[in-house]
């Protein structure tokens, strides 16, 4: 039986020129119904159909039908919908309202005018679903990334929908948050709800699907999730020149903020034409390393080195960056400013940007937004290139396009460091993996990063 | 720790400092406001709050100090053909500055236990139903904070390694305007994550209303009994009202009044469980 159902589903947003959905016709079966495809292809936007979001929330012409559970998502306003059809959303830190969980997973119950003595006993089964019970009473703000989305998960299943959809619920996680809250999912599906997930990467999900789904260039289409294949791990860019000389470098370095040390005594080092990949846990260290090696956060202890030359420096929400009128211009101002001679429109089609160069960067998809303010500090020839957490929210292809990149600016003796939770882009570029976590900074063997 | 406890000392320590120009029972209220809050939260964290309390009262002292030539008291002169700061200054004017700045300082302690010893949901909670609605937008918007705090920085930070530099206010566009459309996102985000809870579905309800505790009950008690007892003084006459003009005199002082604002220290028995 179909809990969702779209038929001739055209929808554009307000002021786009073409639809972001093209003649969708769709039935959700039960169960685990996956969502794949490029970013910017209309994931987020299907999504968003099914709990009326679009095109309550969204505004914008939509034509065709919708239903869910019975109900016409064009004709009933979101916060209605709210009772059928709960929402996760891709980051974490932007759908907390209450600052303490007990509060946060009420809120939709608040909302509905649930009599507040039935709200502990949903309360309580929401959090139990969804594995967070013993975050009860947690101040929100002191939560991972995994545990906050989990509680999102909770406060949706509060509501008791029979359809709970999640927006790339793991793209902003580490590897533990997202194998947390992954694990809440199968957990719930296994309960005998119903779910439909976009994700970039299906591996764990797949063997629980009941449906896939591809979205590309607004057009819709099923497939079956037995015969779905992941595209293969990045091949390992060939090296054209080894690497050269110091290019950075902390001694005894230590830094942290509010008296809270996050890294203790640090040695480290890297040359130009090498990749060092930063890992480890959210919180740990990560971030603030990159900061130091840049030269935006001074540490308490010790000394930092680097040799002159242009950093480009992607922090952890790019999108930040972007204040330009179009994607070209953000490149230009960068290669402008750094008297570089490379045309934007180089950069662009490198990293897959070429046919939105003239759009508005915020008006992007999450991945292509991430690929707009990588091409932005990309551009040229940096001399010390650092990247955090530079693949979040790209799909497979971008990945790919990303690796070349960064491979030809490494062989033309850019010292590149990247923090990511990404395995695949380090196997494909590290020559040396760092552990940051607790203080320390180790070194990994890279027989060890390759198994 | 109850938010309408909470309201209802903040109330009479606003009451009574506004109420009264008497510097004695305005620096009382003052002093009660920042002992409660050192027992609750601890100096430590106050520091910030102190500093920004100090300025803005040191502000007020300088304004009327500069502005009011009044007084009989001078201190020293500058020529009158200077425009607004020409002719005498008094220590007349410094006293009823220095008022003005007890007023501002206990008022802003008095209302801080809001921001500093409660959270958002629990300040929500004391609103009266009709406001819930209104309480739970805020209470969304006040955990956007942080966020476009940690935005500035990091902008700041990314554009300066892309080659910006700060020249003049027009520069700043470049750090203002991406601060600015990241807040509206998460802005819209949080307003999507809240629509797609059902908010603004109907009337709303509240998970466990706040009831009072002993403990703030004896805090109601006290501020009631502080802002009664006061009113009273002032209608009695026991009160005394005090001006610095024309000349300096002593504030008179009466044990009532000052009781009152006496009663306004209890919360350093009750909210000492807090710190």
């Amino acid at each position: 039986m179909a809990v969702a159902q779209l038929s001739h589903l055209t929808y554009t947003y307000p002021g786009a020129a073409e639809p972001a959905l093209r003649d969708v016709c769709l039935e959700v079966e039960e169960g685990l119904t996956l969502v794949a495809g490029p970013s910017g292809g209309g994931k987020s936007t299907l999504l968003r159909v099914f709990n009326g979001l679009i095109p309550h929330f969204h505004g914008g012409r939509i034509a065709g039908s919708a239903w869910v559970d019975g109900l016409d998502v064009v004709a009933t306003p979101t916060r209605h919908l709210a009772r059928n059809v709960g929402f996760v959303f891709q980051d974490p830190e932007l759908q907390t309202v209450y600052n303490v969980v007990d509060r946060e997973v009420a809120f939709g119950l608040e909302n509905i005018g649930l009599p507040p003595h039935e709200m502990a006993a949903r309360v309580d089964e929401a959090v139990h679903a969804a594995g967070v019970a013993h975050l009860l009473g947690r101040t929100v703000r002191t939560l991972s990334g995994g545990e906050r989305q989990r509680v999102a998960l909770a406060s949706a299943l509060a509501m008791r929908p029979s359809l709970v959809l999640l927006d790339e619920p793991t793209s902003q996680l580490d590897p533990d948050g997202a194998a947390m809250v992954l694990a809440a999912v199968m957990s719930m599906v296994g309960q005998g709800r119903h779910a439909i997930v976009s994700e970039h990467r299906l591996d764990r999900l797949l063997r629980m699907a009941r449906g896939l789904v591809l979205v590309a260039g607004g057009t819709v289409n099923t497939a079956d999730p037995g015969t779905w294949r992941n595209q293969p791990s990045p091949a390992r860019p060939s090296r054209q020149a080894p690497a050269g000389v110091e290019a950075w470098s902390l001694q005894r370095v230590s830094a942290g903020f509010d008296g809270r040390i996050v890294l203790d005594t640090i040695d480290l080092a890297g040359r130009s034409g090498e990749v060092v990949a930063l890992s480890g846990p959210n919180g740990g260290g990560k971030t603030t390393l990159l900061r130091l090696i840049a030269g935006g956060l001074a540490p308490l202890a010790g000394t930092v080195e680097r040799r002159p030359g242009r950093i480009a420096y992607l922090p952890q929400n790019p999108t930040a960056l972007l204040h330009r009128p179009t994607v070209r211009d953000e490149v230009r101002l960068t290669l402008d400013r750094a008297g570089e001679s490379e045309r934007p429109e180089a950069v662009l089609e490198e990293l897959g940007l070429l046919s939105v160069a003239d759009r508005y960067p915020r008006d992007l998809s999450c991945g292509e937004r991430q690929r707009t303010a990588l091409a932005a500090v990309l551009g040229g020839t940096p001399r010390l290139v650092l990247l955090d957490e530079p693949t979040r929210g790209m799909d497979v292809a971008a990945r790919d396009a990303l690796v070349g990149f960064v491979a030809r600016l490494r062989d033309r003796g850019a010292a590149i460091v990247l923090a990511t939770h990404d395995a695949d882009l380090r196997t494909a570029l590290a020559d040396r993996v760092v552990s940051v976590g607790g203080g320390k900074a180790l070194e990994t063997a890279m027989e060890a990063v390759r198994a | 720790m109850n938010a309408r406890a909470v309201a209802a000392w903040s109330a009479a320590c606003i009451f009574i400092v506004l109420s009264t120009t008497n510097p004695v029972y305005k620096a009382t209220v003052l002093a009660a406001a920042l002992t409660a809050l050192a027992a609750g939260v601890g100096l430590r964290r106050l520091r910030g709050l102190l500093a920004g309390v100090l300025l803005i009262s040191s502000f007020a002292v300088l304004l009327n100090f500069v502005s009011a030539h009044l007084g009989t008291t001078v201190l020293y002169k500058l020529p009158e053909q200077i425009p607004a700061l020409g002719g005498p200054y008094t220590l007349e004017a410094l006293a009823f500055g220095a008022t003005g700045g007890l007023t501002v300082g206990a008022a802003i302690l008095a209302a801080a236990p809001f921001s500093l010893l409660l959270a958002s949901h629990e300040v929500m909670d004391a609103l009266p139903a009709p406001l819930s609605r209104t309480g739970a937008a805020i209470a969304a918007s006040l955990n956007l904070v942080p966020a476009v705090a940690a935005s500035f920085v990091q902008v700041t930070e990314a554009q300066r390694l892309r080659g910006w530099r700060p020249r003049g206010p027009r520069s700043w566009s470049e750090i203002i305007v991406p601060v600015v459309l990241t807040s509206v996102e998460g802005s819209i985000q949080l307003a999507e994550s809240m629509e797609a809870r059902g908010f603004g579905s109907g009337p709303r309800t509240a998970v466990k209303p706040g009831r009072l505790q002993r403990s703030d009950w004896l805090l109601v008690g006290a501020s009631a009994a502080a802002l009664a007892t006061f009113v009273i003084s002032q209608v009695a006459g026991w009160a005394t009202q005090w001006s610095a003009y024309p000349t300096l005199t002593l504030p008179s002082i009466d044990p009532r009044p000052l009781a009152a604002c006496m009663l306004l220290f209890v919360p350093v028995l009750v909210w000492r469980s807090r710190n």
